[in-house]
């Protein structure tokens, strides 16, 4: 026995490391395999949760595979799940590429230095000139640390349709939108479709209600914790909220269903507008999306320029990359205008270049020159803000929702949170 | 080596045996318990640099209102979660009967169990949908409309416990049933020979022999109380405005999305002290039971 004992243990040993690092490829990244196979190997974390994004990720990967000889391993993760698993795989086992989100969600990752700065990409293949204003949400510090995807542009959506078929036209100004109210209502429709269980949608109402009223720079500044939630600057806001709430404007019970039942409902002919970005369409059948229509959020204050939130995506090169150069190159061709347009075709969302192909989404083309009268961009509150003041924060937009005698409460609680994050 | 094996196998053999469950133990409960108290005196965001804080996060969770909302919910569901075990014992006598079609309606009991916990709180979830939920249904056969209970700080906890007691009652009724099938048939026997029947045997013949088992119910039933998160997230996600958190939820919450973890651990510890006062008093009375048995 004793003498086996050497030869055994050394087969079991390279039976195990094989093992492992098959495993290890096959699950996440490909950490184990050694140094020569490394050069030729680009591994993506993906949270894709819309298929045909995937399929065309996956050709894009299987096209660059012929091309160059490289070997693209693309894991796909739930997009909720990935919001989690992002903060451990970045510190042990990063892939060479991922996606995320930029502006403050990125420069949480960045101020930890888990993310790599890829300004070089950006200067060797001469971005700059063709990403414009979007360049601002991948960079920190005047260096680039993603590649932003496609934006999603918010606003009030409602349905073609239901519009001509009352004679409405999209409320403009604070009294026109009171009055589109009422005609709702006495067309038996709720004027607002709401959903607040995942509390986003509240906090995005919150943003388009303070963007009219104190603009870009002030909402930025509550967003960076620079105001207080108990400023008086934020007394209109929640006043001329709290109007709408008491005008019945919002989808009763909003609290018990999401933004996709809350879609439903628009899509239904049951409300008559919807606050959201253009995935609305997923909430609708496929023979309906012809009818949906976008409509900026109207004016609330007079005199105050148009600013949107205008959420992007993007992707990113982790700084415990194994391949960084492999992954740059992979980028390089993904970000091509072609391949970019039809990647975001699929999503119906904004792309970032210049020089994509035109969309055949009506819904995307009119998002595209609506952004073109936008003075400036936020994000979104929860991606404008620190993550746990934007849990305390959408959570409390929602109990305003539901009490709104509870506001001096709700904004009392909020100020004792902002100054425990931000001091 | 053979003779060293054969005077020591009648603790080695055991020993083995326990080896593999024991590292696996301490590794992921024991060690992880610890480095959880450990993680709780620490400002964590849960990659970078853990400072120390002492207590701090402990005092802040005293001073945190939405604590007392989930361990006043957690009371509510242990309140709830306290009927399964009565229900599960009377629906185990009333299956228990050998009458035909009698399996046919065990099994439907059995079902809940069957069901992982997040799909009972999805159909839950349907259930009560204020538009188009069964209790709608049922409320609109008498022409009312149903209360939006996932909506309203005051029911959604009720409503939230009341879906996982269902299952809770059959797998109360599970453990009644087994305990059913290991009766002291000879006592049963000497019982009718005194003339017991119907509710003098249920009280002092059959009851008396089902205490471990009633025991075992009530302890797993607080356990279950007292852990309950599933059902929380996948019907209220803790809302409204968290209102319907219980400590396990909140834990979650607090770690994953406000990256806190050193105060998600905080509120872990809390809840891993009250689970171990539980099983210590509970430990306390099985053995007792046992001494005054023995």
């Amino acid at each position: 026995m004793a003498i086996d004992v050497t030869t055994l243990s050394t087969t079991r040993r390279r039976f195990l490391k094989g093992t492992g690092a098959a495993l290890a490829a096959s699950a996440t990244s490909g950490l184990c395999l050694p140094a020569l196979a490394q050069a030729q190997e680009i591994t993506i974390i993906s949270n894709l949760s819309n298929v045909g994004q995937r399929d065309i990720l996956h050709r894009l990967a299987a096209e660059y595979e012929a091309k160059s000889g490289a070997k693209i391993t693309i894991n796909n993760m739930d997009h909720e799940a990935h919001k989690t698993a992002i903060r451990s795989y970045l510190v042990v086992g990063a892939p060479d590429i991922c996606f995320w989100f930029s502006g403050n969600r990125m420069k949480a990752f960045v101020n930890k230095s888990l993310f790599d700065d890829i300004s070089d990409l950006f200067a060797r293949e001469n971005y700059k000139s063709v990403l414009g204003a979007t360049t601002n949400a991948v960079t920190v510090g005047d260096k680039q640390y993603g590649l932003p995807m496609g934006g999603l542009l918010w606003g009030l959506f409602y349905r073609k349709d239901v519009f001509a078929e009352h004679n409405w036209t999209p409320p403009k100004t604070w009294t026109d939108f009171l009055a589109f109210g009422d005609a709702a209502k006495s067309a038996g429709m709720v004027p607002m479709s709401m959903g607040t269980k995942e509390l986003w949608p509240a906090g995005g109402w919150f943003d388009h209600m303070n963007l009219r009223i104190n603009g870009l720079d002030k909402h930025i500044a509550l967003m960076d914790g620079k105001v207080q939630y108990t400023d008086p600057m934020l007394t209109p806001v929640f006043d001329k909220w709290n109007d709408l709430i008491k005008a019945g404007f919002f989808s009763p019970n909003h609290s018990s269903f999401g933004w996709e039942q809350a879609g439903a409902a628009l899509a239904q002919k049951k409300a008559a507008m919807m606050d959201l970005g253009g995935f609305v369409r997923s909430a609708f059948p496929e023979a309906d999306i012809p009818q949906l229509a976008y409509a900026p959020f109207p004016e609330v204050a007079t005199g105050v320029a148009r600013y949107e939130d205008f959420s992007v995506n993007s992707v990113h090169v982790p700084t415990n990359a194994k391949n960084k150069q492999g992954a740059r190159d992979f980028l390089a061709y993904f970000y091509k205008p072609e391949n970019l347009g039809a990647f975001l075709a699929a999503e119906g969302a904004i792309p970032p270049r210049n020089d994509c192909p035109p969309s055949k989404d009506p819904l995307v083309n009119a998002a595209v020159e609506e952004l073109k009268k936008v003075v400036g961009t936020s994000q979104y509150y929860d991606r404008d803000t620190d993550p746990d003041m934007a849990q305390e924060g959408m959570t409390g937009l929602q109990e305003f929702m539901v009490k709104p005698e509870r506001r001096d409460q709700i904004l009392e609680r909020l100020e004792k949170t902002r100054k425990r994050i931000f001091g | 080596m053979p003779r060293f094996w054969r005077r020591n196998r009648h603790w080695m053999t055991p020993a083995l045996l326990l080896l593999p469950g024991l590292i696996l133990f301490s590794l992921v409960i024991l060690a992880a318990s610890f480095e959880t108290v450990w993680i709780s005196l620490h400002d964590w965001d849960g990659i970078g640099a853990k400072t120390w804080v002492g207590l701090a996060n402990y005092v802040e969770l005293a001073e945190d209102p939405q604590f007392y909302v989930s361990l006043k919910n957690n009371i509510i569901w242990l309140l709830i979660f306290m009927l399964a075990p009565p229900i599960g014992l009377a629906l185990a006598l009333i299956v228990n009967q050998q009458i035909r079609g009698m399996r046919i309606l065990k099994s439907l009991f059995f079902v809940p169990l069957v069901l992982a916990t997040v799909t009972v709180g999805v159909v839950f979830g349907w259930v009560y949908d204020p538009t188009y939920g069964l209790l709608q249904l049922i409320f609109g056969l008498f022409g009312g409309t149903a209360p939006a209970l996932l909506s309203d700080e005051n029911f959604a906890t009720l409503a939230v416990a009341t879906a996982g007691l269902w299952p809770q009652i059959a797998f109360c009724m599970v453990l009644f049933l087994a305990g059913l099938n290991n009766l002291n048939e000879d006592l049963i026997g000497a019982g009718r020979v005194d003339g017991a029947r119907g509710w003098q045997m249920l009280r002092h013949v059959v009851l008396p022999q089902l205490s471990q088992v009633g025991f075992i119910a009530i302890a797993v039933t607080v356990i279950g109380a007292l852990r309950s998160f599933d059902m929380v997230a996948v019907m209220t996600t803790g809302g409204p405005y968290g209102s319907s958190t219980v400590l396990a939820y909140q834990m979650y919450e607090e770690s994953i999305f406000s990256y806190r973890f050193g105060y998600g651990a905080a509120i872990a510890t809390v809840l891993f002290v009250i689970m171990i006062a539980f099983i210590a008093w509970y430990l306390h009375g099985l053995i007792k039971a046992e001494r005054s048995n023995a």
